[in-house]
Parts: structure tokens; C-alpha cells; sequence
């Protein structure tokens, strides 16, 4: 336990910093939007000196939600990052790689183009094909033996997502205004959100921050291998099985509300455990913050980039979040 | 500007095929050497079926999106039934194409652009803007084909006719338009689209005086045809009057009608807002489609004062 002196203060300013970053990102994603009438001052209006005026209700009904909702799901594909990076001590895990996202997506166009096909609303539809994808992956990867071979677990997420995506590309041959739909969709548009669908999120957002807390100490012991988990009497495939649900169910949720976004959930925890470490009951906390702010600087940034038009957030998520990747193994490479 | 450009352009390329050899054809992309009269021709887009209707020709092939019912009775009255679906005008069937032996195919510039060189494998073709043109453009390329089609005097004829049709809706609407700005859009589940003014149904309601309020920001141009819209980028319109083609119903802009918003909206504010067919609207293009389209806007028009 070295350098306990200076720890604090540097995970202060990292706190500061990450504090900073939410409340700038909040702010640019609220003030920006279609109408040129709604901007800051009407934000502090809203907080300070609420009236019913057009401009107001403008930013209490469609921004705020859509904000909310912006930093929710980037602390619930965070959270599912960070639970996949954990159980598969595979810093290259994500709801993307392991094709939990197209699982999800897979699930919600069956429920565009079949709407009956089984009963399930089109947000259950898309965490069982999730659930489904994810659960595959594992198996393929050995996991559900409780040996779980990384190499495998990559390749069996590729192959499990392009089939997955194959399926939802298929659909865009099919009708038009079914394609469009669906598109639409895969693109991550969360232009309709509104505050039913915002509060449906934050108790997903709740519940997976609960049980991410839950779950951190087992998370701790899975980082020093899956038999010294066992060793000290915390059953990695309990482990394995917990965390499987809580990404699926997160990743899930999210991609059903906001569309397939890729590169919030592996880049998330590298950039939270840059600040905190490796300790995931500080690690919880902290990629939920860090996704909520990467997040909301996306989503100001899918409003303001091309304006009037909007470019697509899972668009702009790609953008910040590729880049950064590249630069965090490139930098980590050099430094060993 | 830009409507300007593309309805210059448009003539320019008709003027050209005019004075080339009755065979050639000039198109957007190249010159197409077709057959006397053709006999067997496949389209892949709905206005070129408007094109052969409007002078009695039966395509053999259509690219109706697998569904029969897409060619309107309108069509159907004149061309008959009895063509071949080659699959959806996004991705018609080559196989399928090439089976029907075509002499002629008349293919879409946006969608086809990129199975060009295949479809001239097959038989000549010849490629139109129809999904990205707009509605002058689309009059403009009724001449290309009727010129490839041998059948030019006839589609003169029909084309002055239609003009003369157009002119008389101009000449009952106009005067009402120019008080009102008008936006048309089509929505599905997922959103709404506005139509952009250099798009096809844009520059139709422009030229029955109609102002538009989807005007970007520091003298730019849309690039875009077809723009989809929150709520919120639809409260900056803010046109007088809105015209929606519903593909669903509920669609997504039902979703917004208890949001203040929407109530706000001027053309919600005083009665204005439209549905109209999206099919004939949005898909259709063409001669007998714009006399469809100008039909409907008369029809609203005289619900104003």
C-alpha cells in the first residue's frame, strides 16, 4: 500500500474532472437541440424561475429527458462493460465484441417484422435476444464448464454477432417503411425519448448499479483467476451466470431504447480504471459517471455536429469512442 | 438555387437527347443505344410506370416491391396486370430481370446507380433521377423516355396536356397558396420525414405558391430530400399547414399529439394539419401522381378561406 498520501489527491482532481466533465456534458446536450429559441437561459429558467412558456416546456418535456436518458444509458452500457470485462478478465469484452448488442438488435427487428411471433413486448424481445447471444457466446467460449478460453470468447462473439447482424441487415431488403424503421433504429435515435421512457430507464440504471455494488466483491476475486476465486470459496460460474444476466439486461435495455451503440461499453471501464483502479466496488461508481458523461458530451454532440440535422448518437459514440481506444492500447503497449 | 439547377439540368439533358439520333439516348449516366420500339421493357421505379402509362405501354417487368397492389388502379386501368415483379426497387431481382428477356430497362440513379454496368449486361438501360429528383425533373425525364420508348410525339402530347392540367390547379390554388407556408412529411413507427424543398413533393407545393419554412441555417441548402424530424426541429418550421402521409397508424407523430409542442404548432393551432395517402404522395411520381397530388391540395385548399 504505497503512495496512500498521494492517491487521494490525485483521485480528487480525477473526481473533479469526472464531475466537471457530467455537468458540462448535461448542460451542452440540454441547450442544444432544433429550436434556436430554447438555449441556457432557458435552462436556468427551468431550475430557477420555472413558467409555462413554449421555450420552457420545450426543454422540460423533450431536452431533459433526452438528457437523462443520454447519461442512463451511458451508465447502463457502462456497467455491462465493465460486469463482461470482469467475469471474462478479458479487458476486450463489451456488449459489442460478445455480441450481446446484435443479440439485442436481433431480437427487437423480430419484433418489428413478426409483431406476434411471441407474445413479448419489443423491449423484452430485445433482452432475451441479449440474453440469447450472450449465453451462446459463453458456451462457445467453454464458460458455462467454468473454463473459459479468451481466445474463444472473442471469436465466438464475432461469429455470434455477425450472425445476429446478418439477420437484422437481411431485414433491411424487406419493406421499405419496415426497413426505414429498422434502420432508423440501428443507427441509435433517441430523439423520441420522453419522460416515461426516461424514468423506465433510471430504474434499470438503479437496479444494475445495486447489483453491480452487489456483485463487486465477487468481481474482485474473478480478477485473480477463476480458480483462486473458487479458492477462496466465491464460485466463478455463480459469478459468471450473475454478471452474464446483469450485461445482458443492461445491453439489452439500452439497445432496445437507443439502438445498437457500440464503444461505450469496452472504452467505459478502460477510462474509469485509467482514474481508479482496479478495485470494482470504486470501479462501480465511477464507469456509471464516466458513462453518464461520455454520454451526454455524445448526445450534445449529435445535435450540434450537423444541426438542423441530427447525426445519430450511436454515430458520434463510435466516434469518440474508437479513437480513444486505439490511443489506450497503443499507449498501454508502449508503457510495459 | 438549387431547384433551379436541377429543373436547368434536367431540361438540358432532354434538349440533348432531342437532337441526338432517335436511338440514343442520353441519360444520367451516359448514352444508352435502344432499340427502334422497344417491346419488352422492365422499370424499377414507379414513376417510369407513370412514364409508359401516360402513352399506353405495358412494361413486362416492375420492380413493385413484391407487392401487386403498389400499382394503383390508375396503372393498372391502362397498363394491365399482367407483368412480372422483379422484387423491391431497392434490390430487384437481376436473375429475375434477365429471365423477362427486356429490350429496355429504365433504372433509378440513387438506387441502381450501382448495378448499372450488370443491367446493361442485360439489356440496354437507361438511368433516371426519380427518388432524389424532383418534380420538374421528373416531368423532364417523361421526354427521355418517351424518346427512348419511340413513342415521342405521343409523350409531347400528354406532356402539354398535363402542363395545361397543372396550370389550371396553379391558376385555382395559387392565388390561396401564396398566404400559407405548407410542409408535406410521411411517418412510420420510428419517426417523420419532412420532405425537403429541393425534393420531389417540396418543389411541387413551391410551384402552386406555397412558401417553406425548412430553411437552414446561414443561407445553406438541404442536401437532403428527405430530412427526418424530431418534434422539436418540426416546432422551428412551423409551417401553416401540414400535410402528413401516414404508413401506419398510429404513427409516430400520433404519438405527440397530447405534447404542448405539438399543440403549439401553428397548423395545429388552427386546424391545418392533413393526412393524405403516403403511398400516392411519397412513392408515386409523375405526371398522373402530381395531378393526384394537386387534386388533394385543391381539396384542402378549399377548406380555407
Amino acid at each position: 500500500m504505497t503512495g496512500t498520501k498521494t492517491r487521494p489527491s490525485r483521485k480528487s482532481i480525477v473526481i473533479l474532472l469526472l464531475l466537471l466533465a457530467l455537468i458540462a456534458g448535461g448542460i451542452f446536450s440540454a441547450i442544444t437541440g432544433g429550436r434556436s429559441d430554447t438555449g441556457i437561459t432557458q435552462l436556468w429558467g427551468v431550475i430557477f424561475t420555472p413558467d409555462s412558456s413554449l421555450p420552457q416546456s420545450v426543454l422540460r418535456d423533450i431536452r431533459l429527458p433526452r438528457t437523462f436518458s443520454a447519461a442512463l444509458l451511458g451508465v447502463n452500457l457502462g456497467l455491462a462493460g465493465l460486469a463482461l470485462q470482469a467475469i471474462t478478465r478479458n479487458p476486450l469484452a463489451s456488449p459489442a465484441i460478445l455480441g450481446i448488442n446484435q443479440g439485442a438488435a436481433l431480437g427487437l427487428t423480430l419484433s418489428l417484422i413478426i409483431p406476434g411471433l411471441t407474445g413479448l413486448s419489443p423491449d423484452a424481445m430485445a433482452v432475451a435476444g441479449a440474453m440469447a447471444a450472450g449465453v451462446l457466446t459463453f458456451a462457445i467460449a467453454g464458460g458455462l464448464r467454468g473454463k473459459m478460453d479468451s481466445m474463444r470468447l472473442i471469436l465466438g462473439g464475432v461469429a455470434v454477432g455477425a450472425f445476429a447482424y446478418a439477420i437484422v441487415r437481411f431485414s433491411f431488403t424487406l419493406d421499405d417503411e419496415l426497413a426505414r424503421s429498422v434502420v432508423r433504429w440501428t443507427v441509435g435515435d433517441i430523439g423520441y425519448i420522453r419522460w416515461p421512457q426516461t424514468r423506465w430507464l433510471a430504474i434499470w440504471a438503479l437496479a444494475g448499479l445495486l447489483c453491480s455494488f452487489v456483485l463487486a466483491q465477487r468481481f474482485n476475486l474473478m480478477a485473480l483467476g477463476q480458480a483462486s476465486a473458487q479458492g477462496l470459496g466465491s464460485d466463478p460460474r455463480i459469478t459468471l451466470l450473475l454478471g452474464t444476466i446483469l450485461a445482458a439486461a443492461l445491453a439489452g435495455i439500452s439497445v432496445s431504447v437507443a439502438g445498437p451503440i457500440a464503444f461505450v461499453g469496452l472504452v467505459v471501464p478502460h477510462i474509469a480504471r485509467i482514474g481508479f483502479g482496479a478495485d470494482h466496488r470504486i470501479l462501480v461508481p465511477a464507469t456509471a459517471l464516466t458513462g453518464a458523461a461520455l454520454m451526454l458530451l455524445a448526445d450534445g454532440l449529435s445535435k450540434w455536429l450537423s444541426a438542423p440535422v441530427e447525426t445519430p448518437i450511436g454515430v458520434i459514440a463510435a466516434l469518440i469512442g474508437a479513437p480513444w481506444f486505439l490511443w489506450l492500447t497503443l499507449s498501454t503497449k508502449e508503457s510495459r | 438555387m438549387n431547384w433551379l439547377l436541377r429543373a436547368l439540368g434536367a431540361t438540358a439533358i432532354m434538349a440533348f437527347a432531342t437532337v441526338t439520333n432517335a436511338g440514343e439516348i442520353s441519360h444520367e449516366l451516359g448514352t444508352t443505344t435502344v432499340p427502334d420500339a422497344p417491346k419488352r421493357i422492365v422499370v424499377l421505379e414507379f414513376s417510369f410506370i407513370d412514364a409508359l402509362a401516360s402513352v399506353g405501354v405495358s412494361p413486362v417487368g416492375i420492380a413493385d416491391d413484391k407487392k401487386r397492389d403498389r400499382i394503383i388502379p390508375a396503372y393498372t386501368d391502362i397498363i394491365g396486370t399482367d407483368w412480372v415483379s422483379v422484387g423491391t426497387r431497392k434490390t430487384p431481382s437481376l436473375e429475375v430481370i434477365a429471365s423477362l428477356k427486356p429490350d429496355l430497362i429504365i433504372a433509378d440513379k440513387k438506387r441502381h446507380s450501382a448495378a448499372y454496368e450488370t443491367l446493361s449486361e442485360i439489356a440496354p438501360t437507361i438511368v433516371l433521377d426519380s427518388l432524389a429528383g424532383d418534380y420538374h425533373a421528373s416531368v423532364a425525364q417523361m421526354g427521355v423516355i418517351g424518346q427512348a420508348i419511340g413513342k415521342s410525339a405521343e409523350m409531347e402530347t400528354r406532356v402539354a396536356a398535363h402542363k395545361a392540367t397543372m396550370a389550371d390547379y396553379i391558376a385555382k390554388i395559387g392565388p390561396k397558396a401564396a398566404n400559407y407556408s405548407a410542409q408535406f412529411g410521411v411517418t412510420n413507427a420510428k419517426g417523420l420525414w419532412l420532405h425537403s424543398p429541393i425534393s420531389y413533393n417540396g418543389s411541387l407545393l413551391k410551384m402552386f405558391g406555397f412558401a417553406s419554412n425548412m430553411k437552414p441555417k446561414e443561407g445553406g441548402v438541404y442536401e437532403k430530400t428527405y430530412v427526418p424530424t424530431t418534434l422539436e426541429q418540426l416546432s422551428e418550421v412551423n409551417p401553416d399547414i401540414l400535410i402528413f402521409g401516414e404508413y401506419v397508424d398510429p404513427s409516430h407523430v400520433d404519438s405527440w399529439a397530447n405534447e404542448a409542442l405539438y399543440k403549439g404548432l401553428a397548423a395545429v393551432q388552427y386546424g391545418q394539419v392533413f393526412n393524405v395517402t403516403a403511398h400516392n404522395w411519397s412513392r408515386l411520381r409523375g405526371m398522373l401522381a402530381a395531378e393526384m397530388t394537386a387534386k388533394d391540395l385543391l381539396e384542402i385548399m378549399s377548406g380555407l378561406d
